[in-house]
């Protein structure tokens, strides 16, 4: 299997804050990969490293072959990415906001692959609506096309689900898996161990900062063991270590 | 009233301190007290060239100007407004989460910002000045009273501007009604009494007699223009959802000679739909213009021949720098985060779109010298002039990358603008005042410019983008 992320040995230092320290792990291609985390463990520093949006402080990572420190607009392009706070313009429509996306990305025929997203996301009402307007539901639908309307072949995503009422989480979870089953690679961080159970084939754990257990899920399924069991033990072990 | 005052107080300090380090910024109204301080010895010099009272006249014009420039930085546009009172998480913001009326936000958030300004411009200026006035011969009581004067100077600018935006808010013909008033009723007592109607600017007429009914009369108008403005507010509502027909692609398509297309679309955009191309040309270009124009045609006979439009068109000049302050302030890089975007492709689309706008200096400084009978002097006036905003926007781009609204408050990143900005406002007035002529050699700006600009370029794509 080709290995599409790499970490190794990745920090970030904020002042005197080790937000992520010497964290190590590499995902797939096909994988649903999830990394865990209470709230302030660092998985969002990890992701804006991974997507180039900040520079690390030490260690080195490849995304798709590409350097994160050296090339991050490269990273940027090649990846599709939410995000933990949605953030489309306020004064462009929605759909705007898609020809933009489209025209920064150079996707061709965008009105007919928006349309195919407006229509399935349930939103093709608001797609002439101020971004500014729109409900924090519908945002993150928006951020979420984005992300994939290029079919990019690592999505990075912070949060997948959060703002989704439950069927649309339960649509975008079985987009999720559909995804990763045409070989493309999807790379999330939650804090909702039950949807990282039901929907990521390997996890990685984080704390504080560090790296406590990567692994599949399968390995922790097949001994009779549940994630957010798991989890809970791994955390409160470290914690109180 | 006093809670949510003071908790607003903290949270401005918060938002400033936080960005920069507490003695960072806490040294910005010492630096304010340090160049009033030692400007005040340069009085007594200056005033073999100037009368006091024209002297006097060029401060309450500068401080009538700060308060209207602090008022439009937080309160026009309607995004602003909508930031500052929807979706920022400001306790502006309360007024959806706790039992309290916007009105009553609002008026805090007004007397709020007039207070935090006070201290951190206002009176560190006036303590230099009054401080320094024992060593130039002034007494303290007419240095006390120029605090006074010049403080209700300040709150004219910024309540005029409050009362403003919110006419503006709710009915655009009323604003324009409103300053074809003001125009005319200047223009009117000028004909009546055959003087500059500058003079009749009640902090100014304070200054030159203090009469408890003048200070009364001062206070009145400040009132009720606060009181008006209180009233006439009006939040906007936030989620109405109207719907609007693509803008973007024809846009794009009209501005494809462009570097970035997208970019540039995206930016005109937002200063159309924000509201804030009209709002920020009248209040925060047109306005302090007229106003300094209409005090600095007092001094014409002090300048040099031909002095009063080139020093014009310096200050033109660096107001119109802080478009780049119009452009970036409902960006940050977040938006960009998740595009193949560099920081230094959206500062050259910045810049861009920057350029564009420098048309409204460049007709600006035209008619005022053709108004002025300055016609023969208009190439290298407007030259002059927008050679400054291209220097001064390069230095603010490299200084301050995105952010040039936020990170005008460190001290260290003000200072170096001012001395950078400062020795070429200097070297070039002194040209122009030889021969308007040598004006034109400011076109030799244009390198520095480009180095910065470069140099901005590497330097911001190397720090992590600010979230501000």
């Amino acid at each position: 299997m080709t290995i599409v992320l790499e970490a190794r040995n990745l920090s970030k230092t904020y002042g005197d804050v080790q937000a992520v320290n010497t964290v190590s792990l590499s995902v797939e291609e096909g994988a649903l990969f999830g990394l865990l985390g209470p709230n302030g463990s660092g998985k969002t520093t990890m992701i804006r490293m991974l997507t180039g949006q900040t520079r690390p402080t030490g260690g080195t990572a490849t995304v798709l072959g590409v350097d994160v420190t050296k090339d991050p607009v490269g990273v940027r392009s090649r990846v599709g990415i939410i995000p933990e706070q949605e953030t489309p313009p306020s004064f462009l429509t929605a759909m705007e906001y898609l020809r933009f996306v489209a025209a920064v990305r150079k996707i061709p025929d965008i009105e007919t692959k928006a349309d195919w997203w407006f229509d399935f996301l349930d939103f093709a009402d608001k797609k002439n609506v101020l971004c500014k307007d729109l409900s924090r539901g519908t945002r993150q639908k928006l951020m979420f096309t984005q992300a994939f309307i290029h079919e990019p072949a690592l999505a990075l995503i912070d949060e997948p689900l959060i703002n989704f009422d439950p069927i649309m989480q339960d649509l975008v979870k079985e987009y999720l898996a559909g995804y990763v089953k045409k070989g493309k690679t999807i790379f999330i961080s939650t804090h909702i161990l039950e949807v990282a159970e039901e929907i990521c084939s390997g996890f990685a754990i984080l704390h504080k900062g560090t790296l406590l257990h990567t692994g599949p899920v399968a390995d922790l399924t097949g001994r009779g063991e549940h994630l957010p069991a798991f989890f809970l033990s791994l955390v409160r072990k470290d914690h109180h270590a | 009233m006093l809670e949510l005052f003071h908790a607003m107080m903290k949270e401005e300090w918060r938002i400033h301190s936080t960005m920069f380090g507490s003695l960072s910024f806490a040294l910005f109204p010492v630096m304010i007290f340090g160049i009033a301080f030692m400007g005040a010895f340069l009085v007594p010099l200056m005033q073999t060239t100037l009368p006091a009272g024209n002297l006097t006249l060029i401060l309450h014009a500068s401080y009538l100007m700060l308060g209207i420039m602090v008022g439009g930085f937080g309160l026009l546009g309607n995004e602003v407004m909508n930031r500052r009172f929807g979706q920022a998480s400001l306790l502006a913001y309360s007024a959806r989460s706790l039992p309290l009326k916007e009105s009553f936000i609002f008026s805090n958030f007004v007397v709020k910002d007039t207070v935090y300004y006070f201290f951190l411009w206002v009176l560190p200026f006036g303590l230099g000045y009054i401080i320094a006035s024992p060593f130039i011969g002034v007494s303290l009581a007419s240095a006390l009273l120029l605090l006074l004067t010049l403080t209700l100077a300040f709150l004219f600018g910024l309540c005029a501007v409050f009362f403003l935006s919110t006419v503006y808010a709710r009915s655009r013909p009323a604003l324009w009604l409103i300053l074809l008033a003001v125009v005319a009723g200047g223009a009117g007592l000028a004909v009546v009494t055959g003087t500059n109607p500058a003079l009749f600017f009640p902090p100014l007429l304070l200054n030159h007699a203090f009469t408890w009914t003048n200070l009364i009369g001062s206070c009145a108008i400040l009132a009720i223009l606060f009181g008006v403005a209180i009233a006439l507010f009006n939040p906007e509502s936030v989620g109405s959802e109207k719907n609007y027909r693509n803008a973007f692609s024809p846009l794009m398509a009209r501005l494809s000679f462009l570097p970035n297309p997208p970019l540039a679309a995206k930016d005109a955009i937002d200063l159309y739909r924000s509201g804030s191309l009209i709002g920020q040309t009248l209040f925060s270009f047109i306005l302090p213009l007229a106003v300094i124009w209409f005090f600095l045609s007092l001094l014409g006979p002090y300048f040099p021949p031909h002095g009063l439009l080139f020093i014009f068109a310096i200050t033109t000049g660096v107001i119109a720098s802080t478009m780049y302050t119009w452009v970036t302030m409902f960006d940050n890089f977040g938006p960009y985060a998740c595009l193949p975007v560099a920081v230094s492709t959206l500062i050259a689309g910045k810049l861009t779109t920057f350029t564009i706008l420098q048309l409204l200096p460049a007709i600006f400084i035209a008619v005022v010298a053709i108004l002025s009978g300055e016609i023969a002097f208009l190439v290298p006036a407007v030259v002059l002039g927008l050679a400054v905003s291209f220097y001064a926007v390069a230095v603010m781009a490299w200084l301050c990358g995105l952010s040039p609204n936020v990170l005008v408050y460190d001290v260290k990143v003000l200072a170096l603008y001012l001395i950078l900005v400062g020795i070429v406002i200097v070297l070039f007035t002194a040209a122009a005042f030889a021969n308007p002529y040598f004006a034109l050699a400011s076109l030799i700006l244009a390198v520095p410019a480009w180095w910065f600009v470069q140099k901005a370029k590497v330097r911001w794509d190397a720090v992590d983008p600010a979230g501000f």
